[in-house]
């Protein structure tokens, strides 16, 4: 019992230890060293704040998006805090609002853009014999729709980048080959949807030297998942610790892969 | 699986039981999945004709499936958006001595599903072939050129949200038949470990979901002894198909037979199966 402790321990360890995962000088071969910059949707709160916080803590250029940043005090005190956080009004179901934006930043090479914003939905929307179909257009619209088309509207910038990478925070509840208790319809088949665009989009970007991933953050403790027992989630924390150690192994050869929060690779 | 993992999850079961969690967490994420016994299907009696419900049924594959279920001499309920526009249909039923019935049907319009459902109240549906798709034209869906982002709307309300939406409808109608099955024209495109290029983002994407929509009801419906396909029809000489070499695509009967066959083959042992025209597995 206490020998399989071991593994668990290292595990938590690293978890308290951001500073050992990434840094800034991570720039590719041959290139000249400079900030390192990385584009997070739905930074505001959750999973997305703690990227924003981590990736500056790391001395990344943060552009932190959300939807209303006159709404996100914890991400308006990171911006005091680091400079290189900057705080960005985005809503992925608005295009000209994505359009405008990567026209603001037409000049910066963006080394990681990340699709985190994302929407559950609501269960209760989401039980056969009782489908609220509204749900389903909103969900895929930000879930799978938004991060294609922030992928489309940045490409220049991600290009223009040393890591060159498009990470896109999916869900093992988009695993279709996991199935399990039927449920969250919606919300699963828009994580589905991104996943079968995101394996698209590697393909299509390998030739360019884009490496395209999808990571999950397992059952974290968000507003996200309220309604959960806290004690089947996971602190936010070591959600984002396992995805930023994902996003930093992601590379051409694993372009396209949709992985677990050990690295394993999920079934579609 | 690496030591590392193995142990960790061995780590994780035990701190599971141990902390008398596991008992909640297994009947939150299985309550309805459990591989619940089927119930026994009732035997068919001799003189008993199935009816069979295709959407789309105006033409292509699904003009082909009304016909062939019509040769069986099964009750065919064929929906198309524009009966009046629907020539060869139309002449089915004309011949069909009552057997083969029209109607207008539009999958993306909820509330003409219920009409249609309601129309049909304790009729029972021993097959629903989810049939109804649409493609958008890989012209429209080009990443970085062509992208039309309206278009995401159109297919995939068609593609996901009006077989789902036909199955909840017709649910009391299928669990009225003998055969109780549902039967769903995916595709292979829709197959993401299947795929070996970037295009067709919108239509393969749908199809992804109508995959995971139906993997979901197959669980759904497992207690009720309702079977779900998803199957491929792989390349078919149809309008849908228009701009491929004539070469590269199927015979429609051929794509016809496939499908009925397929089906006939559906069970409670196999539902839930991705299957392509020949009966091989597909990887989702």
């Amino acid at each position: 019992m206490l020998a399989a402790l071991g593994p668990l321990v290292q595990r938590l360890s690293a978890a308290e230890a951001p500073g050992s995962i990434a840094a800034p000088a991570a720039a590719g071969p041959g290139g000249p060293a400079g900030p390192v910059t990385v584009l997070i949707t739905g930074a505001n709160r959750g999973i997305g704040l703690e990227f924003a916080r981590r990736y500056a803590v790391l001395g990344y250029r943060v552009l932190a998006t959300c939807r209303s940043p006159s709404a996100a005090p914890e991400l308006q005190a990171l911006a005091q805090k680091f400079p290189g956080l900057s705080v960005e009004t985005l809503d992925v179901l608005d295009h000209a609002g994505i359009d405008i934006l990567a026209q603001k930043f037409a000049d910066l090479p963006i080394d990681i853009l990340l699709n985190n914003a994302g929407i559950g939905g609501g269960g209760e929307n989401q039980l056969f014999t009782r489908l609220n179909y509204e749900t389903f257009y909103e969900v895929m619209a930000v879930n799978a729709v938004g991060p294609i088309k922030v992928c489309e509207a940045f490409l220049k910038h991600v290009q223009a980048s040393r890591q060159k990478k498009m990470i896109t925070v999916s869900s093992s509840q988009g695993s279709i080959g996991s199935v399990d208790a039927p449920r969250l319809y919606w919300y699963r088949a828009s994580k589905s949807a991104v996943n079968m665009l995101m394996a698209n989009l590697a393909l299509q970007l390998k030739s360019r030297g884009i490496v395209v991933g999808l990571v999950t953050p397992g059952a974290t403790d968000t507003d996200f998942m309220k309604g959960l027992p806290k004690r089947m989630l996971r602190p936010v924390e070591d959600a984002v610790t396992d995805m930023l150690r994902e996003i930093e192994r992601f590379d051409l050869a694993r372009t396209g892969q949709f992985v677990d929060t050990t690295g394993d690779v999920l079934p579609w | 699986m690496t030591t590392t993992r193995r142990h960790a999850i061995a780590l994780l079961t035990v701190l599971t039981l141990a902390s008398g969690w596991a008992a909640a967490a297994h009947s939150a994420a299985h309550d309805s999945a459990q591989p619940a016994p089927a119930p026994v299907a009732a035997p068919m009696p001799a003189d008993y004709v199935p009816t069979v419900l295709v959407t789309g049924a105006n033409r292509g594959i699904g003009l082909e499936l009304a016909r062939q279920y019509a040769a069986r001499g099964w009750k065919v309920i064929g929906t198309a958006r524009k009966p009046s526009e629907a020539k060869e249909l139309n002449a089915l039923a004309a011949g069909s001595g009552g057997k083969v019935v029209v109607e207008a049907l539009d999958v993306m319009d909820l509330a003409a599903i219920d009409a249609l459902a309601k129309k049909y109240e304790g009729k029972p549906v021993d097959i629903l072939f989810n049939n109804a798709g649409v493609t958008g034209g890989g012209e429209n869906q080009q990443f970085a050129k062509s992208m039309k982002w309206e278009l995401f709307d159109v297919v995939h309300r068609t593609n996901v949200v009006g077989p789902l939406k036909m199955a909840e409808a017709f649910l009391p109608n299928l669990q009225a038949g003998y055969q109780k099955k549902i039967s769903n024209v995916s595709s292979s495109q829709g197959s993401i470990g299947s795929t070996k290029n970037g295009m067709l983002y919108i239509y393969r994407s749908s199809k992804a979901a109508l995959n995971m929509v139906m993997k979901n009801l197959t669980n759904q419906l497992r207690s009720k002894g309702i079977a779900v396909a998803l199957i491929d029809p792989g390349p078919v000489d149809t309008d849908m198909m228009a701009s491929l070499p004539k070469k590269m695509l199927r015979p429609v009967t051929t794509a016809g037979s496939d499908l009925i066959r397929i089906t006939d083959g559906l069970s409670m042992e196999n539902t839930g199966t991705f299957w392509t025209f020949d009966g091989t597995v597909l990887p989702w």
